[in-house]
């Protein structure tokens, strides 16, 4: 049988190449899709422990974390709360270096914990000398940037004062300046973007959640990753995408490759009425097509797993977007991809097998 | 090889119509096991249709076909009886084209669940009967019109058939050529004792045979010897 299915491939090459190219379209989609959403995931898990922190304190019901507001005198009141050991404003620029939009400048309290968990490579601290700002060595590798040197954000100039590693990949891909300068860059005076916190020891972070959201009305509290991507209005819509577009990807794939293979059940009427004139069974017969749409299927989605890990890299990296999202490769993601491509073929196996089962030997004899 | 006894075939009063066409009317015949019977008559008189109905490739619109007393068509899995009772042979071979003579042998052989080495035992054999073992591994174009014909034969052999049916088998051969392939299935028939309904329009076929008959416009028309004889 599997000779035969080979046999059947191999013989119609350019028709089965057709085929697969079209699963492996919808196969790589899938996989680039769901490699970018782990990629979002991690991610979130860099900007849910900024700084070294337990928890981050954001704005209620915002498209994204990344545009929360909250007002200063935040900070001061939940320093206050029993469980939070230290807290410290952020506020976050994005899209504003010039050079690198992807990175991200924070702007951060110069005595504040998250300020002081950066750890000098080269240089000194910026503090809150005006026009004054400190490089992750990422960004500065990247930029080509050294201490003396200088970088534009949102069109202001700012001379290096050093150069940092934290070991978290946002904030070694931005940059730090003054609080209160970037509140002035920004138009966001008396406000930041979110309030990262660390706890006191012994508490978990899930009970100081609740207890902050419960103390202070239209606040968030993000304490993991997933939390992070669902408080974001955005990433649900690119998650509920993905599915859209997984299942999509089923449909017309399915119906691409019974297509295919009824206009091939037609031509080959005669060949599979002889095989039912020697005895083959109806469930034998259609185990055949059932099985080269199987192996169209396979072949289609192996092309496709390729093609979604190499291409999303290559995406990323011609878009320039690897600092906010970069493709994750699980066993979990390919499996998901590789699933969708066996139940392509399954699917669209189906009718053309049935249609088989239905023939009768004469009939099927007289189309040849 | 081992040696197949003959089917007892019983067509009762079939019909069959395909549209407003009628292909057999109420056609009566009993082919006895091991018996070789030939039918001859023009174009559209039915022939292949009752070949057709006797091996199971279509239902018949009123009366029964009985294979050793067991009506085809009532059977669960009427392609069963067709593995394990009836051998095709068609005026065009059918060979696959992608698949080597051998392969071709060991299809129905796939289709009854055969495992690998028997299948290819099994067809070499075959091969090696019709007097094409040398040619197992050429693919039907590399081959001859008979040659083809001939490893038809070996196909319709491979689940050793009690029941040999063959549709015109030399209708696009040579008249040498068609001489060797009757001779073959002639030979096969004294040697398997199986039973053989061939249609031809060759009169000879109809000398060889232990009975002919004729077909006229869906009705059996003649019989030579008569039947009971």
């Amino acid at each position: 049988m599997l000779a035969i299915i080979s046999t059947n491939l191999t013989r119609r090459a350019a028709r089965t190449v057709l085929t697969a190219s079209g699963i492996a379209v919808g196969v790589a989609t899938i996989v680039a899709l769901l490699s970018f959403t782990q990629g979002l995931r991690e991610t979130a898990a860099g900007l849910v422990h900024l700084g070294g922190s337990d928890l981050g304190v954001f704005q209620a019901n915002v498209a994204d974390p990344t545009a929360s507001i909250l007002p200063e005198a935040m900070v001061g009141r939940l320093a206050a709360q029993p469980q939070i050991a230290r807290a410290t404003p952020l506020l976050l620029l994005v899209e504003a270096v010039r050079g690198d939009p992807s990175a991200i400048v924070f702007g951060a309290d110069p005595r504040g914990f998250f300020t002081a968990s950066l750890v000098l490579t080269a240089g000194r601290r910026a503090g809150a000398t005006p026009g004054r700002i400190m490089v992750g060595e990422r960004l500065a590798a990247k930029l080509k940037l050294r201490v003396g040197g200088s970088v534009t954000v949102k069109g202001r100039s700012y001379t290096v004062a050093g150069i940092y590693h934290s070991g978290i990949f946002f904030e070694d891909y931005g940059a730090v300046m003054d609080l209160a300068q970037a509140q002035t860059l920004s138009g966001h005076a008396g406000e930041e973007t979110d309030v990262v916190v660390r706890l006191t020891e012994g508490t978990r972070a899930a009970d100081a959640a609740k207890a902050i959201e419960r103390a202070f009305s239209g606040v968030q509290v993000i304490t993991d990753p997933q939390q992070a991507l669902r408080a974001g209005a955005n990433s649900t819509l690119i998650s509920k995408a993905i599915l859209v577009i997984v299942v999509i990807a089923l449909i017309v794939g399915s119906i691409s490759v019974a297509n295919t293979m009824a206009m091939s059940i037609m031509e080959r009427q005669g060949e599979l009425g002889l095989l039912s004139t020697v005895g083959w069974s109806p469930t034998r017969i259609a185990l055949l097509i059932l099985g080269e749409g199987v192996a169209v299927s396979l072949l289609g989605a192996a092309a496709g797993l390729l093609v979604g890990v190499l291409g999303g890299r290559l995406l990323v990296s011609a878009l320039g977007v690897s600092a906010y999202v970069s493709p994750s490769i699980t066993a979990w993601g390919l499996g998901r991809g590789l699933l969708v491509g066996v139940a392509i073929g399954v699917l669209g196996g189906i009718y053309p097998a049935w249609r088989v089962t239905r023939m009768t030997p004469l009939r099927a004899l007289a189309g040849t | 090889m081992n040696a197949p006894s003959g089917a007892d075939v019983v067509v009762d009063d079939v019909s069959k119509s395909f549209g407003r066409i009628a292909a057999l009317r109420g056609v009566s015949l009993r082919l006895k096991p091991g018996e070789a019977v030939a039918m001859a008559g023009r174009s559209g008189s039915g022939k292949s249709t009752l070949l057709a109905l006797i091996g199971g490739l279509e239902r018949p619109d009123t009366g029964r076909v009985l294979i050793d007393g067991q009506p085809i068509w009532a059977q669960p899995r009427p392609a069963r009886a067709r593995r394990e009772v009836v051998g095709f042979v068609f005026q065009r071979h059918l060979l696959l084209g992608a698949l080597s003579a051998r392969a071709n042998v060991e299809v129905p052989l796939i289709g009854a669940g055969a495992h690998r080495a028997a299948r290819h035992e099994r067809a070499m054999s075959l091969l090696e009967e019709v007097g094409l073992a040398d040619r197992a591994e050429h693919l039907p174009s590399e081959l001859s019109g008979g040659e083809r014909q001939r490893v038809a034969v070996a196909r319709a052999l491979a689940n050793e058939p009690r029941l040999l049916l063959a549709d015109e088998p030399t209708g696009a051969l040579d008249s040498v050529t068609s001489e060797r392939v009757f001779d073959l299935l002639f030979r096969l028939r004294d040697r398997l004792g199986m039973t053989l309904f061939v249609v031809s329009y060759d009169r000879s076929v109809g000398d060889r045979a232990d009975r002919a008959i004729t077909l006229t416009d869906g009705q059996i028309d003649s019989e030579h010897p008569p039947a009971g004889r």
